[in-house]
């Protein structure tokens, strides 16, 4: 089973007001403990975890490793980003590179589905070496990935 | 018994070192304090926050005299100065002397952000929502930008504003403002200002990192480390990314940043600007001053 969790939704549950951006180490890890808890009360047993950042305006640094690299760290499930944008990635690529992690970003415009891993080069080799290996992703003719899963 | 400080006329980070010489002679004692900008004729955001960190500094646990302060006499000052919201956060901190005009902190100019305090996360929400809203058209349209980095100028604005929340131990506030910067650059800039009157670098890495220096620990180190070498006082391997983001920002847009904390002051240098990079032995000032500085883009020969 394939879990979403809306990160823009999370976050307005999470701080008072209306804003759209993940800053703050103490807004990351209260968006990202709500994360953990959705993963862990997931009904079905969950395979991939989709985390979609669609709405989401600023991300910095704290809240990149406070959320994706710290969720990447307890691999609990597979984790897929979504709704990344160019903004989004400056934020998360460096925090990654730094910890020697990786993560899978699902294409945005016209990616049909495909996927790019996304952090340090020796880590992301490895995360889609795994998950072929699973079978949970297969390689594509135009040199990307595809989860497997619908 | 009150000291005084004189406030430089031309007030930005170049003659903060003048005015962190004479608050470190005057406080010393603990009188009262008496800040006398009646000749300031121009201050830069860090000015204006680095007046404000020098105020909640001078504050006498105990007393309920707060420090003096003597207003801008020329009424073009004057007006900046309320209009670049220095003196509703001033009210708090200090007894102002001089008339005041009755205008609003600027909602649409090249004050990009006014004076803005820093106190909590809540706060740097706030910061971070409303920059994005102005500076988008500034960095796009004036400085050459592309687009796109004006999210990462938001990011860097919050890891700045962050340092305070996390590290100071106290309050501080943020300026951000756009103007043509012809002494040095004949180019129009934005500029971040942030400053508290918190513990400083030192003192926030001092329980992780003195050891590790040791007779060699010193202002200037803990500046060294925090900048440089991205190290932070907690233990989480995440930290100290901010600052190493910050840095990146930068050398992408040709950007600088100084920070200032105790006795030394750190900065990245870009080619256009002759700063030095490290200085140390300078004046004691409590807390810590950033400035970041970004340029139009194009030829930046100085």
């Amino acid at each position: 089973m394939i879990q979403h969790i809306d990160v823009h939704a999370v976050l307005q549950e999470s701080v008072s007001g209306v804003y759209t951006d993940l800053v703050t180490r103490p807004t990351g890890r209260v968006v990202r403990e709500r994360i953990e808890r959705a993963m862990a009360t997931a009904q079905d047993p969950v395979t991939v975890t989709r985390i979609d950042f669609t709405g989401v305006g600023c991300i910095d640094y704290s809240c990149a490793d406070e959320i994706v690299a710290k969720l990447l760290r307890d691999r609990r499930a597979v984790v897929v980003l979504s709704g990344i944008s160019e903004g989004h990635r400056e934020a998360i690529e460096p925090v990654l590179a730094g910890h020697g992690l990786a993560a899978l970003v699902e294409r945005r415009e016209g990616g049909n589905g495909e996927l790019e891993a996304l952090g340090a080069p020796e880590a992301a080799a490895a995360l889609v070496d795994e998950l072929v290996a699973r079978r949970l992703a297969v390689r594509t003719p135009a040199g990307t990935i595809a989860l497997t899963l619908a | 018994m009150t000291r005084l400080v004189d406030v430089p006329a031309q007030f930005d980070d170049r003659s903060f070192e003048q005015f962190a010489g004479a608050y470190a002679a005057a406080a010393k004692d603990g009188e009262r304090l008496l800040f006398d900008a009646h000749a300031a004729e121009w201050a830069s955001p860090y000015g204006l926050v680095g007046l404000l960190a020098a105020g909640q500094a001078a504050h006498r646990p105990g007393s309920a005299d707060r420090p003096l302060l003597t207003a801008p006499t020329q009424p073009d000052v004057l007006t900046y100065w309320t209009r670049a919201g220095f003196f509703r956060e001033a009210a708090e901190l200090f007894e102002i002397h001089g008339k005041l005009p009755r205008v609003k902190p600027a909602e649409q100019s090249d004050v990009l952000l006014p004076v803005t305090p820093v106190r909590a996360a809540e706060d740097v929400h706030a910061v971070v929502s409303k920059i994005q809203q102005r500076a988008s058209a500034i960095l796009a349209s004036e400085l050459g930008l592309d687009p796109k980095a004006t999210m990462g100028f938001a990011m860097a604005l919050s890891e700045a504003c962050q340092n305070i929340v996390e590290h100071a131990g106290t309050g501080g506030w943020v300026a951000v403002q756009a103007y043509h910067w012809r002494r040095k650059l004949a180019r129009r800039v934005v500029v971040i200002a942030v400053a508290d009157a918190g513990v400083g670098f030192r003192h926030s890495l001092e329980p992780t990192q003195s050891k590790r220096f040791g007779a060699r620990w010193s202002d200037a180190a803990a500046l060294e480390a925090a900048l440089v070498q991205g190290i932070s006082r907690f233990r989480d391997p995440g930290r100290g990314q901010g600052l190493a983001g910050i840095r990146r920002y930068l050398a992408r847009w040709d950007g600088k940043i100084a920070i200032r904390s105790g006795t030394a002051r750190i900065a990245i240098v870009p080619k256009w600007d002759d700063d030095v990079p490290l200085k140390d032995g300078l004046p004691a000032f409590p807390g810590a001053q950033v400035l970041i500085i970004i340029p139009e883009q194009g030829s930046t020969t100085p």
